[in-house]
């Protein structure tokens, strides 16, 4: 069989450390290959250096040789890589927020009409738009999407984002080689299935691709070969028949992973917070009217379909979006949504969106822990009488920072590095850590394990756990990795566009909640 | 402390510098006087060049709008003139009105700032341009008494160019002048310019200090942490003002007039040039950074006037100056967009 690509002996360093180390690879036409590893394992670099990213060449570009359809290829830039046949998904999204769905889906593909072709060349002529919109609708068609072509991407939800990305890929008629970078990773589960079957049918069409993802079910579910990376090295590799979970897990990180599970107990019945008709109009991901019962010391699962709300809860009791209904905490009611006055009632919103709303990435690890902690409760004071222009105690600071990097295992050359140097995974301890040293009675934890390695997520998961039984913090996690609320939870609440739908037992099948999550009633199964 | 390496404008500035201080020695310029003349200027320039970092810090881009501070200062120095208060007194005084009067200011400017986040540097520098104008109607029409500041002819509106001489003309310059052989160190004024320093550094090491750095990096967090971004930012702004109202008030003590009408306009640019030479990207800037940007940017535009008048047209030094202070912003503006675009 003739390879579509073949990589022999890639070796790639940045600045003197290796990123990538003598890697062997090869994708035949219509190949599913995977490629899993831990963060920083060499994923990314692979990919970029087989799309061309300028990336590669302007580091000092790479030793060894890449043959694409049997030619030896060095590539420069994209546009090259694009020219010979080669397409990549991002991890994250390269569309134009401005411009609209057709747009996108037909970019540098237009359909122009013949005269002004004629008169100005293909390069200055008119777009013809209809023709645009009726080719690239059957594409998002055969994707289960029905969406208006003229929207603009920037009103799209993420999910839907990365839906657009891959029909444009497809879109292609002379697609040879995908390479997709955890495609999955902004996608709810269903989702994720939908995905996985449009990437069979491209592969059964005879398109070689190339997969990175962390969710090894994924891989185990479509890939017809696999490699492990390990800090940059190829570890090992498997075909369709010997995939295993285990053996991906044991190889990405040179161990097995325990996993974070909680053990099963009495149910509690004393509710701390009380939401009645509670909306938050959170764009994307509204709640409307929801009425839930949290109770004291429960560790309580969201989750739903993306856009249906699962998010918003947290945000809006901090008052990010605008919030409206009855919320009852501790038996007082809550006048208004506001983050201040919230955290100083012993509540505390961990986001989803790490990058935006989690970190300082310039400060110190040290700094980031203490902040809110300073700011709002004034810990850490040197002269707490001195208000808003006191100085820190150091030395209380660093010690605290300290046991907290003890205490949680994260991973940095000291206290004072820079969080943004820090993995995510590491990212996500530090913004833990924060929570906890405002010590809070009610912690609101939106997908904490998003976009983190195998391992940490477990650890993450354990961490939350041991919160939970140690100090008593109730803890609310939205997440849609059901498998991980599934472990962790005592109760899961099913939200579906925007009201609870259903409570269920972390014990209930997967039917029950695939039921649920759709918003069907099921009651018969539930019964049985 | 932060890390720091070299960039490009200051290899560019430092080689720059190295060959003026070569065509200064082989000239037979004395290099002394020189020197001493660097000091006052650091210090003179200094203080308006570390009025951006509040705002700079706090995300609200680089002061274009620095002319309202300036104005604010110009206000406070004429109410001292006009009621004839000289020396240390009248220096003081001066500073204690531009305060008054920046607070004002800079409350007003932080809530139009308020309101066209994201877009401060661009709303700054036309804020700039309409208030000049207008406070060109305020110089004319101000019912000041002092004969001096008015219009000798008419005895109506102020002079475009008030002298200080007999006022608080080098105040801080004099004030404790060490002199160690042909060495003058002007110890007041520096000592003026490291308190000030001083201060920044400590406000930034205090709650609301840091409250602003961290809305200045990364304002998302900070909401969700508690924090009202939007006061924190006004704090900034008007300090930023404040402290804008001082440098002018120190700037005119060396300089010798107060310089009224479209003076202040064009002042924004080397203090933002300055600041960019010294390492700044735009956002969060670190004291030593302006210090050494104006030290680097002010001495060489010292060294540029005796040397160009020796070797060249005298006119050049003026063409010299502009073109190095705006192509140093412009190649600041490059280079954040280009790693903007990168992220």
């Amino acid at each position: 069989m003739t390879k579509l690509l073949e990589i022999k002996n890639l070796n790639k360093s940045y600045d003197g450390i290796p990123a990538l180390n003598d890697v062997n690879l090869s994708i035949a036409p219509g190949q599913i290959h995977g490629l899993v590893g831990a963060n920083g394992s060499g994923k990314s670099t692979l990919m970029n250096i087989l799309f061309g990213s300028p990336v590669i060449h302007e580091t000092g570009g790479y030793q060894g040789d890449i043959f694409f359809q049997g030619q030896r290829i060095s590539l420069l830039n994209c546009a090259e890589a694009i020219a010979k046949g080669i397409g990549m998904v991002h991890q994250e999204f390269a569309l134009i927020p401005d411009m609209t769905i057709g747009e996108n889906i037909k970019l540098g593909r237009e359909n122009t009409y013949h005269l002004t072709d004629r008169l100005f060349g293909r390069k200055y002529s008119l777009i013809n738009r209809s023709q645009d919109y009726q080719s690239a609708a059957p594409v998002l068609q055969r994707m289960g999407i029905n969406l208006e072509l003229g929207i603009k991407i920037l009103n799209l939800s993420t999910n839907i984002k990365q839906f657009v990305e891959i029909a444009r890929e497809i879109a292609r008629s002379d697609l040879q080689l995908l390479l997709l970078d955890e495609p999955t990773a902004v996608l709810n589960q269903s989702d994720a299935h939908k995905l996985m079957e449009i990437l069979t049918e491209m592969a059964a069409a005879g398109i070689g691709i190339l997969f990175v993802s962390h969710r090894l079910e994924e891989i185990q579910h479509i890939c017809d070969t696999v490699t492990v990376l390990r800090d940059g090295k190829k570890v090992s590799q498997y075909e369709k028949a010997d995939i295993t979970i285990n053996s991906l897990a044991r190889d990405m990180i040179g161990h097995l992973v325990s996993k974070a599970n909680a053990k099963k107990r009495e149910p509690m019945l004393q509710p701390v917070i009380t939401f009645h008709n509670f909306s938050v109009k959170m764009p994307g991901e509204e709640i409307k009217d929801l009425n839930l019962n949290i109770f004291e010391g429960e560790i309580l699962g969201l989750t739903s379909l993306s856009g249906h709300g699962k998010l918003a809860l947290g945000y809006g009791m901090m008052g990010l979006y605008p919030a409206a209904g009855m919320v009852t905490y501790e038996n007082a009611g809550l006048s208004k949504m506001e983050a201040r006055s919230n955290i100083l009632k012993g509540m505390y919103v961990l986001p989803d969106d790490r990058q935006d709303l989690g970190i300082l990435p310039e400060h110190s690890l040290e700094d980031n822990i203490i902040f809110t902690g300073n700011q709002i409760k004034n810990m850490f004071a040197r002269n707490p009488a001195w208000g808003f222009l006191g100085f820190i105690d150091r030395k209380k600071a660093k010690q605290h920072v300290s046991q907290m990097i003890d205490d949680f295992d994260i991973k940095c050359s000291s206290s004072k590095q820079r969080v943004r140097e820090l993995s995510g995974g590491n990212q996500q301890k530090v913004c833990l850590a924060r929570a906890l040293t405002v010590n809070p009675r009610l912690l609101f934890v939106a997908e904490p394990t998003r976009g983190i390695d195998i391992s940490a997520k477990e650890k993450i998961l354990q961490m939350l756990i041991d919160i939970n039984r140690s100090v008593k913090t109730t803890i609310v996690i939205a997440s849609s990795e059901l498998d991980e609320l599934k472990r962790v939870c005592d109760r899961i609440a099913i939200i579906v566009e925007g009201k609870l739908f259903k409570v269920l037992s972390p014990d209930s099948s997967d039917l029950e909640f695939g039921l649920a999550l759709s918003g069907e009633e099921g009651a018969a199964c539930a019964e049985l | 402390m932060p890390s720091f390496s070299m960039k490009l404008p200051q290899i560019i500035i430092s080689t720059f510098l190295i060959l003026l201080i070569l065509l200064a020695y082989l000239l037979q310029m004395d290099l002394l006087v020189l020197f001493n003349e660097s000091l006052v200027k650091l210090v003179m320039n200094g203080v308006l060049v570390l009025s951006l970092i509040p705002m700079l810090n706090a995300g609200a881009g680089m002061n274009f709008g620095l002319p309202v501070g300036i104005v604010g200062g110009l206000i406070g120095m004429c109410i001292a003139v006009n009621y004839r208060m000289t020396g240390f007194y009248g220096f003081f005084m001066s500073l204690f009105f531009s305060l008054l009067i920046c607070i004002f200011l800079g409350w007003i400017y932080g809530l139009i700032l308020n309101l066209v986040k994201g877009r401060e540097e661009i709303a700054g520098t036309f804020i700039g341009f309409s208030f000049i104008p207008l406070m060109n109607y305020f110089w004319t029409l101000v019912p000041f008494t002092n004969r001096q500041m008015l219009y000798p002819i008419g005895g109506q509106g102020l002079r475009p160019k008030i002298n200080l001489e007999l006022y608080f003309y080098n105040i801080l310059d004099h004030l404790w002048l060490v002199k160690i052989g042909g060495i003058e160190i002007p110890l007041g004024l520096l000592a003026f310019f490291g308190l000030l320093c001083l201060f920044l550094y400590l406000f930034f090491r205090t709650k609301l200090g840091r409250a602003t750095a961290a809305v200045g990096e990364n304002e998302a967090f900070a909401r969700l942490s508690g924090l009202n971004v939007a006061n924190i930012r006004l704090l900034a702004i008007i300090l930023s003002t404040i402290i804008a109202g001082v440098g002018i008030c120190v700037y005119t003590q060396s300089y010798g007039f107060i310089q009224l009408y479209d003076e202040p306009l064009s002042m924004a640019y080397p203090a933002i040039s300055a600041i960019l030479i010294g390492g700044s990207t735009g956002k969060r800037t670190f004291i030593f950074e302006a210090v050494l940007g104006t030290y680097l940017l002010q001495t060489m535009y010292l060294l540029t006037v005796p040397i160009a008048n020796e070797i060249l047209v005298p006119e050049l030094t003026e063409i010299l100056r502009t073109f190095i202070t705006y192509s140093i912003i412009l190649y600041a503006l490059l280079i954040r967009d280009k790693r903007r675009s990168s992220r």
